[in-house]
């Protein structure tokens, strides 16, 4: 491959790392702490190409050592065309489908920190999840909080489901509230984003279920999704 | 400088255009924009809708690293002379393998990042076995690694410290292994080439800069094929292997390092993911977290890309074995899952 074709791919691949950074679609494949990776990555990779493309070939001493074939290289096209041509969205329903359920690890042993006082206060699907399977305390217990997450319609039942991720999508484990009791959840779509007022189901979350906890739904409010699908 | 040794030319001086690699981009680049439709129309089936979503993701969380890598390849190059090189380290490979080591905690690269690094520290006249140490050194014990894993495994410092013991038992043994049976030519020839010593300062700028360059430009079109071989195993494998494991410990332990390479998470963050199959006992989970930063589908790609296939072969699957055994008995001596 000549120089100046790899040089021209590197500016796409700069680039397409620029515009995701910029348009806070990298939210869909990485978590927040990523954007100034992804423009410093994009920068320096557009940096390199234009000092190379500008500098007239043969008239410096470090091309001697690369020349074999670098045919690999048209690899690199095929992150260009699925950011700038397809974007693929973040995960939703399909992943849950997947991978069934997670829950962050306990003991069963420690009471949890109680919930900060208010009415229908919100709290992450993941805290709820890991509240609900392993906190002695039953902070949960009698208490209305606000859940935010997309539906998964499995079996039957209707699913208020929510992606973690600890670095990139690809790491993403899903955690997923049952909702009973509701009708209105039942009527959506999959990967439809709700705000859902939940009181939870006691000792609904165990083993033989993989601590997937139930909670009863007193309002359910379809939302736009939110900038950050996911949580960490 | 003629990267285009490959490239087809045109028969005889005769012809006045030439195709080159460049006006087959533009084609491929045309080809793109006006199948753009079709192109989402065949990627709108959930599985390969979330096999692309993990593909890009996978590629863009690396590249930045992989940018750092070429950039650390490149400054070697540059301002290391072979010379400085040698005094730096202990002349015995016995005793610089453990030096190799230590170097990895102090440069928090991660797995892609590790790979351009210890190629050029090879080329620049360093012993393969102690550029292999750190390969594998690098991105497994350096300490954003070992405080995510504490924040996963809260309540169980043991977790911590089995896996800074294993993994960092696993890069050694394989640096002492390697100079012990290693074979330099079981590397590719263009990984060795060592670059002309830059004669001054402009010009050692201009070889950073180029060797940055080619390196990034090299490794990664192997980055994208093992994002792809991740994607493609994130959407197939199934996670019920997970929970029909149980407690059986040994075929846990084999799951477990089996699913570290297929996935290949980043270091950073497989212990939330392992935190998270909490249906599984600590030990087969120390395992998948020594194992994923040692060998997994996207570094065997990587690596092969840039020191051979003849490398990759021997040395993927003995660190495979190497990793599981210095898992399980650094989780035994320390009294992991008891």
């Amino acid at each position: 491959m000549r120089r100046e074709t790899q040089n021209i791919l590197l500016l796409l691949l700069g680039g397409a790392l620029l515009k995701i950074a910029f348009t806070g679609t990298y939210l869909r494949y990485v978590k927040p702490s990523h954007q100034w990776l992804l423009i410093a990555g994009g920068a320096v990779m557009v940096l390199l190409a234009l000092v190379s493309l500008v500098r007239r070939p043969g008239s410096g001493h470090g091309d001697e050592g690369h020349q074999h074939s670098s045919r690999g290289a048209w690899l690199l096209l095929l992150p260009v065309f699925a950011v700038f041509l397809v974007a693929p969205p973040a995960l939703g329903s399909d992943s849950v489908q997947r991978s069934g359920s997670a829950v962050a690890a306990g003991d069963g042993m420690e009471a949890f920190a109680p919930l900060p006082p208010g009415d229908a206060i919100p709290v992450s699907v993941g805290e709820f999840a890991a509240r609900a399977a392993w906190d002695t305390g039953d902070s949960l217990t009698g208490r209305a909080v606000t859940l935010t997450g997309f539906v998964v319609q499995d079996g039957g039942a209707s699913y208020l489901a929510r992606l973690s991720i600890g670095c990139c999508a690809a790491d993403a484990f899903p955690t997923k509230v049952r909702l009973d009791d509701a009708p209105e959840a039942a009527g959506l779509r999959d990967d439809t984003w709700i705000e859902a007022v939940v009181t939870l189901v006691p000792g609904s979350a165990r083993r033989d279920n993989d601590y997937t906890p139930a909670a009863t739904a007193t309002s359910i409010r379809v939302i736009p999704a939110p900038e950050d699908p996911y949580e960490h | 400088m003629s990267t285009e040794v490959r490239e087809p030319q045109a028969p005889g001086p005769t012809r006045r255009f030439r195709i080159t690699s460049v006006e087959v981009l533009c084609v491929v680049l045309l080809l793109a924009l006006v199948g753009q439709a079709a192109f989402v129309r065949i990627l709108d089936v959930p599985a390969i809708r979330t096999g692309a979503t993990v593909f890009v993701a996978v590629c863009i969380q690396a590249l930045p690293f992989l940018v750092v890598g070429v950039l650390i390849s490149g400054a070697i190059a540059a301002f290391v002379s072979a010379d400085a090189l040698r005094r730096l380290l202990p002349r015995r490979a016995a005793l610089a393998v453990p030096v190799a080591g230590v170097a990895g905690v102090a440069l928090p690269t991660c797995e892609c990042a590790a790979v351009p690094v210890a190629r050029r520290l090879i080329a620049q006249g360093a012993p393969s076995a102690v550029a292999l140490t750190f390969l594998l050194a690098a991105p497994a014990v350096n300490p954003i690694v070992l405080v995510a894993t504490a924040v996963a495994f809260p309540g169980e410092p043991a977790m911590v410290a089995a896996r800074f013991l294993g993994s960092m038992a696993t890069a050694v043994v394989m640096g002492w292994l390697w100079a012990r049976f290693g074979k330099a030519q079981w590397f590719a020839e263009h990984a060795l080439r060592r670059l002309p010593e830059p004669a001054g300062g402009r010009s050692r700028w201009r070889v950073f800069a180029e060797t940055a360059r080619a390196d990034l430009v090299d490794a990664g079109g192997f980055l994208v094929i093992g994002g792809l071989a991740a994607a493609a195993l994130n959407v197939l494998v199934p996670r019920e292997w997970v929970n029909a494991v149980g407690d059986q410990i040994v075929l846990g332990i084999l799951v477990m390092a089996v699913l570290a390479v297929l996935l290949a998470l980043c270091s950073e963050a497989d212990a939330f993911v392992a935190a998270s199959l909490s249906a599984l006992p600590l030990l087969p989970r120390l395992v998948f977290l020594v194992v994923g930063p040692a060998v997994d589908v996207k570094l065997i790609s990587l690596q092969a890309g840039t020191f051979g296939r003849a490398f990759a072969v021997r040395f993927a699957p003995l660190t495979f074995v190497v990793a599981i055994a210095c898992a399980v008995l650094a989780g035994i001596a320390l009294g992991v899952g008891r």
